[in-house]
């Protein structure tokens, strides 16, 4: 697998988060400032407009200019970490051959990274909450022996559950915390659009 | 500075930079907002703002919220690694942290200290609001070395006095502390802004200033003068008080006249292009602030620190953002470089003239005497010499003027415009020149001579010059003998003593006073004229101590507010009237605002306690309303043994019906710059009747005398006037029979001498005589005074 599949999955990220937006902002202004839709799709479309201007040789060099994109682009906090995420993920993928095994390794060096940066814990109510499932997921999958799109859509499916358990908790990071109790009864808009990304990635990374 | 909105942190950053010179100021580079109007950060920008802001000395990242964090976070990941290791991410909240850094940092402090002061950036605001437990923030005082010091700002130590000290203390090798002595806030480290701000030091406060260190006399001295100039404030207040100190006591000048126009002709100055011009006038605005930088130094040497701060206050005016940016404005519309300063400081010296505050408004000449000096500069017009050798005629003196002058050569100075609180006018007295003001549009033809009296209020173009020349060896004589027997008393050949006392409008003229056996009349509203809220009753007991600590124990005579008409105090603010010297004055004032004559009384019945004290009502007309004030004071609880009360006389209906009005009085005292305008109906201060507003009217004599003859028995007299400064009038008061004189300062020593020259026999017989004159003259010539 090439650097194609990675652009594609981008791509399809891109047009998946353009489609989200408005949702992914009403999610966001229930408990937070109303951002998150626009921010994502400005950012992701910044690195649509990457893939269209340069061609990239490797799936690490394209992840890392990803991540430097979103950094740059996204504007609130999950500029930083998507952005650490790419970049830490490209780095964990450079001259590796891909395969479910260094992809698996590869996501948690990205989901280490959000996690430097925006130290959150499990049931914070964070993007988080679906990365965690993701991953075990992923690795049950790779242990039973299954390929990169099982790993993939199984990771996504995981996120999906994590992202739904996200609306009981009370948060208590990032902009949601401010609210306390209140942001109790509303899905966390960073652990949707993290399993949107996985869906896309399962999607077109198979 | 990292945050989502541009907006927010340009604004941040103006406010800061307004603290700080800019050749002191830190680089501050601003990652902020994706775009100008987008919030967001971006690592990747704030990567390239700390290494736009780094240096050695390392940088300090100031942040709002969220993501600001972790962009700065992940920056730091993005920089060369040795940069990021001299990095201090601060949780410091962003205005109050990026306004303690940028002080901070101005000063040469380490990366940690301004860290650290960052992060306590919220201490003033929360000890002030008291929201927040602040912890306690006192620091030792051991083997320290202390002075005290006056907080003399209007608005107390607020933002940029504090950073001016901070910045002064942190250039020392000591470690400096300050204490309020008011409230007993501290001690705290005066070298970190915020602890300065928790101190909260007010106006009025005293400050207990103590160091320790290599350094520690150096600091405190410095301390002690930045103090004395307000703390660098002098711009808008100008000096802390008038200082009004005695010159020669002359008064009196005779010689060539040197008419002394400083208009400058623009007419000859090319205007270039806009850069050409922008160009002239920033050459000029610097070459104008060396040049007073120089003036200071010589005024320090040759007059003193507290006068040479004006000089430091007018380079601070050309300085002053607001101005330059209007200046450039003016300049980028097409203006020449002399037109664009000439305008904007023409208008800022408007606005300043249209202040309420005689005070106030005399500064506008500060704000012309820079204009000049820069206009001069730009037009290359020499600086002329300054003039000598005769007596100098100017529409108004200002302070460089009266700086440079050599005072031997200078016979004296005659001022056109009136007010005597000029910093022109300051300095000339203090430099010990006489002169006169406000003689009006007089005509001084070219190579006339002309002489003044300041005494007699005359200034004549073309005088008798034996007559002149001779009172001016007669004063000297007499002053030189006056002097030599100041503390005698004053009594008359026929051994009547007649207590002379002083008139004191601040803590100063007090400690000036010499031979005053004591003080008649004590401004209360010129002590504290200065004041933008009211004082507390603490802080007026201990002013009073100080006057009364001055006269070592003798009497002093405090006078309660006397404000209204050209008196205005800014803590009491006053409703504009058709005719302010028939409105709302003295004690009138007060009985809607009863709470501040209480709180002042209240203050002098705790300073009687301790020393002898007499108490006053200005502008009383009925029983009735001195009846009030006394209720007022008698509320307060039993009278000290050692507090006399009294009534001001100034108003006709008051001295003619004495005799019900002061029953029950310790003493009256007249006021006789009222009593004569209000007899004559003539403002003294409109030159086109102050003619008629003379003291020495028969009818104000008339009045006095009836107050002589009719007051109650046992109650003194007293005279606080004018009048009372003029030994020849003095010593016809004491003929008409008034018990006390209370005089200005350097007046004393001369109205003792004339006093011990006569008899009261001789004196008495002469006061008979001036009440059967028809004229103010008739009775100046009379008493032999040269009019």
């Amino acid at each position: 697998m090439g650097v194609d599949a990675f652009a594609n999955w981008l791509r399809d990220a891109a047009n998946t988060l353009h489609e989200n937006a408005a949702y992914l902002t009403e999610l966001d202004s229930a408990i937070g400032d109303a951002d998150h839709g626009s921010n994502m799709d400005r950012g992701f479309t910044a690195v649509v407009a990457l893939l269209d201007e340069t061609t990239f040789e490797t799936p690490d060099e394209l992840m890392k200019k990803a991540g430097m994109t979103l950094v740059s682009k996204v504007g609130g906090a999950s500029g930083p970490l998507y952005g650490t995420f790419f970049l830490r993920l490209g780095t964990a993928l450079a001259g590796v051959e891909i395969t479910p095994a260094t992809v698996g390794e590869a996501l948690k060096a990205g989901v280490g990274g959000i996690l430097a940066r925006g130290k959150a814990e499990l049931n914070d109510k964070t993007m988080y909450d679906a990365w965690a499932p993701a991953l075990d997921a992923y690795d049950e999958a790779v242990a039973g022996g299954s390929d990169l799109g099982g790993a993939l859509v199984a990771a996504a499916e995981a996120a999906a559950k994590g992202r739904d358990a996200t609306i009981p908790l009370v948060a208590r990071k990032g902009r949601a915390s401010y609210l306390g109790e209140r942001s109790a009864g509303h899905q966390d808009p960073g652990a949707t659009s993290t399993t949107l990304l996985l869906e896309s990635a399962a999607r077109t990374l198979g | 500075m990292v945050s989502h909105s541009r907006a927010l942190a340009d604004a941040a950053l103006g406010l800061a930079a307004e603290m700080v010179a800019e050749d002191n100021r830190p680089v501050i580079a601003v990652a902020a907002g994706l775009d100008e109007t987008t919030f967001g950060t971006d690592a990747a920008a704030v990567a390239e703002a700390i290494a736009a802001a780094d240096s050695p000395d390392g940088v300090l990242v100031l942040l709002d919220l969220g993501s600001a964090v972790l962009s700065a976070e992940l920056a730091l990941e993005f920089v060369d690694p040795e940069i990021a290791e001299r990095v201090v991410l601060s949780s410091a909240p962003l205005v109050e942290g990026l306004v303690a850094a940028v002080v901070t940092a101005s000063t040469g402090a380490s990366l940690q200290a301004v860290a650290d002061e960052a992060k306590r950036g919220l201490l003033g605001k929360q000890d002030h609001l008291g929201d927040v437990p602040t912890p306690s923030a006192t620091v030792a005082t051991d083997n320290e070395q202390s002075v005290e010091v006056l907080v003399s700002n209007e608005h107390g130590l607020h933002a940029r006095p504090a950073a001016r000290l901070v910045a002064l203390v942190n250039s020392f090798d000591a470690s400096v502390t300050l204490t309020d002595l008011d409230t007993g806030r501290g001690p705290i480290d005066a070298g970190s802004l915020s602890m300065v701000a928790t101190l909260n030091a007010q106006q009025g406060h005293r400050l207990r200033v103590g160091a320790s260190g290599p350094q520690a006399d150096e600091a405190l001295d410095a301390v002690r003068v930045l103090a004395e100039q307000a703390f660098g404030d002098l711009p808008a207040g100008a000096l802390p008080q008038p200082v009004l100190r005695g010159g020669s006591g002359l008064d009196v000048a005779i010689g060539p006249a040197i008419v002394w126009d400083t208009a400058i002709d623009l007419s000859t100055y090319q205007r270039a292009d806009a850069a050409t011009e922008a160009s002239n006038s920033e050459t000029a605005r610097t070459a104008a602030i060396a040049e007073l930088a120089q003036v200071q130094r010589e005024t320090t040497a040759r007059v003193g620190a507290a006068e040479a701060g004006i000089f430091e206050a007018q380079a601070a005016l050309l300085a002053d953002p607001a101005q330059l940016r209007e200046i450039t404005a003016a300049i980028d519309r097409g203006a020449s470089a002399p037109e664009a300063w000439s305008q904007t400081l023409d208008d800022l010296a408007k606005t300043v003239e249209s202040l309420d505050d005689p005070y106030q408004r005399e500064r506008a000449q500060d704000v012309r005497s820079v204009r000049d000096r820069v206009l001069r500069l730009l037009t290359g017009t020499e600086s002329a010499e300054p003039p000598a050798d005769g007596v100098l005629v100017v529409r108004e003196l200002d302070a460089a003027t009266a700086a440079i002058l050599d005072a031997e050569r200078i016979a004296g100075i005659a001022i056109r415009a009136t007010g005597t609180t000029g910093h022109g006018v300051i300095v000339a007295r203090s430099r010990g020149i006489p002169l006169i003001t406000g003689i009006g549009d007089v005509q001084v033809p070219l190579g006339s001579v002309v002489a003044f009296d300041a005494r007699a209020n005359s200034f004549m173009v073309d005088p008798d010059e034996e007559a002149f020349r001779t009172t001016i060896r007669e004063r000297t004589a007499e002053r030189e003998q006056a002097l030599a027997t100041a503390d005698h008393p004053a009594v008359t050949t026929d051994g009547r003593v007649v207590p002379v006392m002083a008139n004191v409008g601040s803590v100063q003229d007090a400690r000036d006073a010499r031979g005053a056996d004591g003080s008649g009349l004590v401004r209360t509203e010129v002590l504290f004229g200065d004041r933008r809220t009211a004082p507390t009753t603490a802080e007026q007991a201990e002013v009073f101590r100080k006057i009364a600590a001055a006269f070592e124990g003798k009497p002093i005579t405090i006078r309660t507010w006397d404000i209204g008409g050209d008196k205005p105090l800014p803590f009491l603010p006053q409703a504009a009237e058709a005719n302010p010297f028939l409105g709302e004055r003295g004690l009138r004032v007060f009985r809607h605002r009863p709470e501040l004559l209480r709180d002042q009384l209240q203050a002098v019945r705790e300073v009687a306690l301790e020393t002898p004290v007499q108490v006053m009502f200005p502008m009383v007309t009925t029983a009735e309303e001195v009846a009030w004030g006394i209720e007022i004071l008698d509320a307060l609880g039993p009278q000290p043994a050692g507090l006399k009360v009294g009534i001001m006389v100034e108003v006709p209906a008051a001295a003619l019906r004495i005799d019900s009005l002061a029953l029950g009085l310790d003493f009256v005292s007249i006021g006789t710059n009222d009593l004569t305008q209000y007899t004559t109906a003539a403002d003294r201060t409109n030159t086109a009747v102050a003619a008629l507003a003379d003291g020495l009217d028969p009818a104000v004599l008339l009045l006095i005398d009836h107050v002589v003859r009719h007051v109650p028995t046992g109650v003194h007299v007293a005279v606080c006037g004018d009048l009372a400064s003029d030994p020849s009038a003095a010593a016809l008061l004491v003929g008409l029979g008034v018990h006390e004189l209370s005089a200005v300062g350097p007046q004393i020593p001369l109205v003792k001498a004339r006093i011990r020259r006569i008899s009261f026999e001789y004196a008495r017989h002469t006061a008979a005589e001036a009440l059967t004159q028809s004229s103010a003259a008739d009775v100046r010539y009379l008493l032999g005074a040269v009019s």
